[in-house]
């Protein structure tokens, strides 16, 4: 999988989340793997936005 | 007669025959600057064939170059050259040593931006022929578009801007940005930002920024080519471009994913866009934390509910229990013999059994009768009267 898709899968699946807890589709057990599991997605999401990889300049720095 | 005679001649016979000006439409062969003079080679070319049909040399002189030239580039957008139409204010002159040129004392811009918009028409018109025109506007940017491909002078004030407002947005975000050093004026733009793409065609970018530094309005004209708008309408890529200028938009800005107005405008999207990644995510936080309490709080909410009802349950399943039992408990008294045998009533027997018709027993039978309280035994004897009904109850004798 692309590494960029990977951030988007994530954002996505958060949103799924959300939808389905307010959507009541879960109980409570689902519920509380709902909350671990968009706390990881968060993290995740933060941190692409603000922190850098300088991916860019591995690759080209080689040119 | 010498030649400077004869010469002297065709410029007495051209001052006196032509002693005026004149408007005249040509092409733009060549222009270039010396000492402050402008020097231009005018063409007319067939309009099938292209090949040229009349050729000259024209001159401005310096007092009206300095006047003529800035009005004219503040009006089109671009410079006087190769292949720019022009309507020009001449009159001729002949010098016997330097022989015949146009002076030009004005020039009309009005006709120049006439020709290119119509030029700039039918590159739109084929644009959309090839269905190329609103390719990249059916690319979205990516979330998380934070690797960005600059295609700018490096020189430019704007490219500074650019980089600068993206490294100091005030939500932290982290952009990585790459300069593809392009010519971003004359007749060099086409050829070098379709490098600049090629170059970054095949790298992990997320989208690429087109940008030119602000300041005096100067040459455009290279942003308006068909091949250069081809190249961008066909690129995977979303393309951005802030090439920031007065007049109407160029092609370019056409045919690219989204258009700004300046190098700084650009920045300012690209943080709005990661900005509304952030609300998705910080608001999905709260909605995920808010339906989770909300929901345990239903729960809670539940369970107190059926504490709270429960010894009231209880104790009206105790009720009607205890109720239920009473009324059991009457009807079994109800059935108890001793209670008929204490009002009155008595039971027969014979052999043993209870006797419920009297035609049963026969004379001389031995019947046994229970009392509340103690039992007759008797013989049945003849009838001395036809048997009164239901008369066996007290009917034996002792």
């Amino acid at each position: 999988m692309d590494k960029e898709t990977k951030y988007e899968v994530a954002y996505n699946e958060l949103q799924g989340i959300v939808r389905k807890m307010e959507g009541e589709e879960m109980d409570i057990d689902q519920m509380a793997e709902g909350v671990k599991r968009a706390q990881v997605l968060i993290k995740l999401c933060k941190d692409k936005l603000t922190k850098t990889e300088a991916e860019i300049r591995k690759i080209l720095a080689q040119d | 007669m010498t030649l400077y005679e004869l010469n002297s001649l065709v410029r007495e016979a051209i001052e006196d025959s032509m002693a005026r000006e004149y408007w005249v439409e040509a092409e733009v062969a060549e222009c270039r600057e010396a000492r402050g003079h402008c020097y231009l080679e005018l063409i007319e070319k067939d309009e099938q064939t292209a090949t040229p049909i009349a050729k000259a040399s024209a001159k401005c002189w310096a007092s009206k170059w300095a006047v003529v030239r800035p009005y004219f580039e503040r009006t089109t957008g671009q410079r006087l050259m190769a292949g720019t139409k022009v309507l020009l204010k001449v009159y001729p002159q002949f010098h016997e040593a330097f022989g015949f040129s146009w002076i030009v004392t004005d020039i009309d811009p009005t006709y120049t931006l006439g020709d290119m918009a119509r030029q700039r028409q039918e590159i739109i018109r084929q644009l959309k022929a090839e269905g190329v025109f609103d390719l990249q506007k059916e690319l979205t940017l990516p979330l998380f578009c934070q690797r960005i491909a600059v295609i700018s002078s490096e020189t430019a004030a704007g490219y500074g801007d650019f980089c600068h407002q993206l490294s100091n947005n005030p939500y932290g975000f982290q952009f990585e940005t790459w300069l593809f050093p392009a010519v971003m004026q004359g007749e060099e733009v086409e050829r070098s930002i379709i490098n600049a793409l090629m170059r970054i065609y095949d790298q992990p970018f997320d989208c690429v920024v087109i940008i030119r530094g602000g300041g005096a309005t100067s040459d455009l004209s290279g942003f308006d080519t068909l091949v250069l708008a081809e190249h961008v309408a066909n690129f995977p890529l979303p393309i951005i471009t802030g090439i920031g200028h007065e007049r109407d938009e160029c092609i370019l800005d056409m045919v690219s994913h989204i258009r700004v107005k300046t190098p700084t405008a650009a920045a300012a999207l690209l943080i709005e866009h990661l900005k509304g990644v952030l609300d998705g995510v910080e608001g999905a936080q709260e909605r995920v934390a808010r339906a989770a309490q909300q929901r345990l709080a239903a729960v809670g909410y539940q369970l107190t509910a059926l504490e709270e009802r429960m010894p009231l349950l209880i104790e009206r399943r105790l009720l009607a229990e205890s109720h239920r039992l009473e009324l059991m408990a009457e009807k079994i008294k109800g059935l108890d013999p001793a209670i008929m045998l204490g009002r009155g009533y008595s039971i027969t027997l014979h052999n043993g059994r209870v006797v419920r018709d009297a035609a049963t027993l026969v004379q001389g039978d031995e019947i046994e009768t229970r009392l509340k309280s103690g039992t007759l035994h008797s013989i049945i004897r003849p009838p001395l009267t036809p048997p009164i009904s239901g008369g066996e109850i007290g009917g034996g004798t002792p």
